[in-house]
């Protein structure tokens, strides 16, 4: 009878093993293998790349749809249905996407193996970037502000935990990021003038294990770039798109948002920290590192929470850890990340709302450029040089490569109190042109630039390298087009139903590369002809 | 999988894809109206651009002279949906709350309930936004006071603490709904410098009494900024909008290398093929790589437009507009 309660024992230990597939943890993460795409980037870098060389420069020319799948979701949203989630694929199932919903499906056929779908209680449900899995959890946000957690198999709902007040109109869109035993979850929201701010959340329980506040407090550095502690706790600065992690120095970079009210400056004279700029946090703790400012009291809503990149490079000879955001201000910056100092400032686009830079490369605003009652032209408009998509660097190249925008607004001021509130302004949108930019890292000259043969610009896609000497990304015209990363010479495209909405990504499986993009509400999958 | 989506690229050439709410794009013949604007904030992320835009303004109705109101009715209603805030509160009880507020309040938090010398601002307070209109919340604060932070009770009915609740809802969520924000008086510039800068720049193409005689009385200010800025046609969302404007038509002129060639309304152009219609209403689209030696020449009336964006300072906008304002 021993053996057999020894049996039962063993049976026991055997049961996670039964229930759940091979779990992600921490450890994969760290060190991606070629047949997973585990995190919103790929891996911690933010680099997009992949070193995967199957589909290269010289077959490219014969990829093929291998299927395609059409979310549907059964809800009316005013904001259409579009993926701009980065689908993860972990031990051949994708995760993906759209407000509310989320989906698995068979990363071989593209099959449905589940559909959650949250009972919502309000909020923007502009978009949703994705899902992050710890282990055999999923977790993702919601736009009433939940963090929610799946069982990623089955699609079982484990639990959900507030991580933002819908009452003062946040809204939850960004994708959670999972380093070691930390779900970090940024939120979003900028209709009233509330603070931003990042947490981690334990992957358990979901409680907050930290919690970082985009402002500072009364008394402490930086609240000298406020006029006051109302102005300083109304300060917006939203992080909705998951940053990035360096292992080595154990920090994290993430991107913030515009400081509110969002168009009026009066109320908030100074440079408004922490928004608008890159900050170096330690995970396990929550403490900032060090910060950059890339926009300095915002008027225009030029989040800096576009995704900084990092990767080793060499400047003046000397190897350096660095970072690189295209910023939506339309300067694309270079910092080394061990410190925070900067390297490189250089307009990526055409723009007027900056006089120039100051001796740390930080833009100058130009007072005449901010929005006024009777309107100020400027470029770019509001929606930016690039926006949310995300960008790729390509290590072989050296090449930094974004969908950009040359565009122009008019923005107004509306509320021209001493106490504006909300937006207080409007902008209107007159003119844009999309492209592709390729940008030197040394120098952020643009070595190639590929103007999209449609007039007007579009909200761009997200942008993949890899070490087949290739870039995918879309034009707005709906086409999913591969470029020759060196030169940006077209080596082929596929015409969807959608532009492309969110970042490619790519992956091994059974010996087959295949390439993932989504547009609209369809999810194609390319590979080579057998 | 060469599949082009051709009405969805005219209507981005010809209306601009930059209004299109992103991934709802209609698939509407070449003839129906252009897409509707969304309002801002649709297309990017919790933010606004220029891929979502309400009009700044949209067309005066039927050639008043008086200035219509800003941009259609439904704009407001419109953001309020895209932002997910909920029901305006009932007018009547906004209007006898806010006569109790002005009343009781205002000496400390301001008549519009946006702090005063001694009082908070209540449009953003946590308490207001969590009492949603129903006087729950508010209640306790009205009845009880805060000694602790100077404010005494008040004695007020159920009924008239819902109504000073209605209120604030109305003023939390004028605040939230940018949607609702009026653009004030941008006819400031000098006409006369206006005068000056168009008879450089712009009488080559356009004239006062010609093309643009009445211009001002056919839309209200912001609208007329927007479109001499770039005239393209912007359709309000939720309205059928103006009909295609000839003049602002992209043409094109495709040659084979036979020597044969074809002009017309440009339908469609991207990296990868062009498409037109003829006059006489027929269709043709080529595919670039296939038709080696094909020359495409697309010719866009607006373009001028486009290349003196970079030229104008704010003061030239404004004594434009203020010049083209005396064209009613």
């Amino acid at each position: 009878m021993k053996l057999n309660r020894i049996s039962f024992l063993l049976a026991l230990l055997y049961v996670p093993a039964c229930l759940f597939g091979q779990a992600l943890t921490p450890a994969t993460i760290l060190h991606p293998p070629k047949d997973t795409w585990p995190t919103y980037n790929g891996d911690y870098s933010g680099k997009r790349f992949s070193q995967l060389t199957q589909i290269n420069s010289t077959n490219v020319k014969d990829l093929k749809l291998a299927w395609e799948y059409q979310a549907e979701t059964g809800d009316s949203n005013p904001f259409g249905t579009e993926i701009k989630a980065t689908p993860l694929q972990v031990n051949g199932v994708l995760y993906f996407t759209l407000p509310d919903h989320v989906w698995a499906i068979d990363a071989r056929t593209g099959h449905q193996i589940w559909h959650y779908k949250w009972k919502s209680q309000g909020g923007i449900h502009i978009g949703n970037r994705g899902v992050g899995i710890y282990n055999n959890w999923l977790f993702f946000e919601t736009p009433d502000d939940h963090l929610v957690s799946l069982e990623k198999d089955t699609g079982k709902f484990r639990w959900a935990v507030q991580i933002a007040d819908l009452a003062q109109e946040y809204f939850s869109t960004a994708a959670p990021l999972v380093i070691g035993n930390h779900i970090l979850v940024g939120v979003g929201g900028d209709s009233l003038d509330v603070p931003g701010f990042l947490e981690a959340r334990d992957p358990e329980t979901g409680a907050v294990q930290w919690h970082w506040d985009t402002e500072p407090k009364p008394g402490q550095p930086g609240s000298e770039t406020w006029p006051n502690t109302d102005a300083m706790g109304h300060g917006g600065g939203m992080t909705w798109i998951s940053g990035t992690y360096d292992p080595e120095l154990n920090l994290i970079y993430w991107g913030t948002g515009n400081p509110n009210p969002v168009h009026a400056g009066q109320g908030r004279k100074g440079s408004n920290l922490w928004t608008c700029s890159i900050v170096a946090l330690n995970p396990d703790t929550g403490k900032m590192a060090w910060y950059y400012q890339v926009s300095p009291h915002d008027t225009h809503d030029y989040d800096a929470v576009q995704t900084p990149v990092l990767f080793d490079g060499v400047i003046d000879g000397h190897k350096r850890k660095l970072l690189a955001q295209a910023s939506r201000n339309g300067y694309f910056f270079v910092l080394d990340r061990t410190n925070g100092k900067h390297i490189v400032t250089a307009p990526y686009i055409d723009l007027t709302w900056s006089k120039g830079t100051d001796a740390n490369g930080a833009p100058i605003p130009n007072p005449d450029k901010e929005p006024k009652p009777d309107g100020a032209l400027v470029s770019p408009a509001s929606g930016g040089g690039t926006n949310w998509p995300p960008p790729s660097f390509d290590p072989e190249t050296g090449l930094f490569y974004v969908n950009a925008d040359y565009s122009f607004s008019v923005f107004y001021l509306t509320d021209t109190s001493a106490h504006p509130e909300g937006f207080a302004g409007r902008d209107a949108g007159i003119w844009s042109q999309s492209m592709l930019k390729a940008i030197d890292y040394k120098t952020g000259r643009i070595r190639w630039s590929h103007k999209y043969r449609v007039e007007e610009g579009s909200e761009g896609s997200g942008v993949l390298t890899t070490a087949g000497k290739l870039v995918f990304s879309g034009d707005p015209a709906g086409n999913l087009i591969a470029f020759e990363a060196a030169t940006g010479k077209i080596l082929w495209h596929a015409g969807l139903a959608s532009s492309v909405s969110n970042g490619p990504i790519t992956y091994e499986l059974d010996g087959r590369q295949y390439l993932i993009v989504a547009g609209g509400p369809t999810i194609y999958a390319f590979t080579l002809p057998e | 999988m060469n599949k082009f989506k051709s009405s969805c690229v005219l209507a981005a050439l010809i209306f601009g894809t930059t209004l299109f709410l992103a991934g709802q794009e209609p698939q509407v013949p070449a003839s129906n109206p252009p897409p509707p604007e969304p309002p801002a904030g649709a297309a990017n992320g919790p933010h606004p651009g220029p891929a979502a835009q309400l009009p700044a303004s949209g067309p005066r109705a039927g050639g008043a002279t008086k200035p219509a109101a800003q941009g259609p009715p439904n704009r407001a209603a419109m953001m309020r949906k895209f932002l997910g805030i909920g029901a305006p509160p009932d007018p009547a009880a906004v209007d006898r709350g806010q006569k109790l507020f002005v009343a009781n309040c205002a000496f400390c938090h301001g008549s519009t309930a946006n702090g005063g010398a001694t009082g908070p601002d209540l449009v953003r307070s946590v308490v207001v936004l969590h009492d949603q209109g129903t006087g729950k919340d508010i209640g306790k604060v009205v009845l009880n006071g805060r000694p602790d932070k100077g404010m005494p009770k008040f004695n007020m009915t159920e009924a008239q603490i819902k109504d000073i609740a209605a209120f604030l809802l109305s003023r939390t969520q004028a605040a939230a709904n940018r949607g609702s924000y009026e653009i004030q008086n941008i006819v400031t510039g000098d006409a006369k410098a206006g005068e000056t800068y168009f008879n450089a720049h712009c009488s080559s193409c356009h004239s006062p009494s010609g093309d643009l005689a009445h211009i001002a009385a056919k839309y209200d200010p912001v609208a007329l900024q927007s479109r001499f800025l770039y005239p393209r046609d912007r359709r309000a969302f939720g309205t059928e909008g103006p009909p295609p404007n000839p003049k602002s038509e992209i043409t094109v002129k495709v040659t084979l290398a036979s020597g044969q060639s074809y002009e017309g309304r440009l339908d469609h152009i991207d990296d990868f093929s062009v498409a037109l219609v003829e006059p006489s209403g027929e269709y043709h689209s080529w595919l670039l790589d296939a038709e080696k030696g094909i020359k495409v020449e697309v010719h866009n009336p607006l373009q001028a437009h486009a290349d003196m964006l970079p030229e104008y300072t704010n003061a030239d906008m404004h004594n434009i507009l203020a010049y083209l304002e005396k064209l009613k």
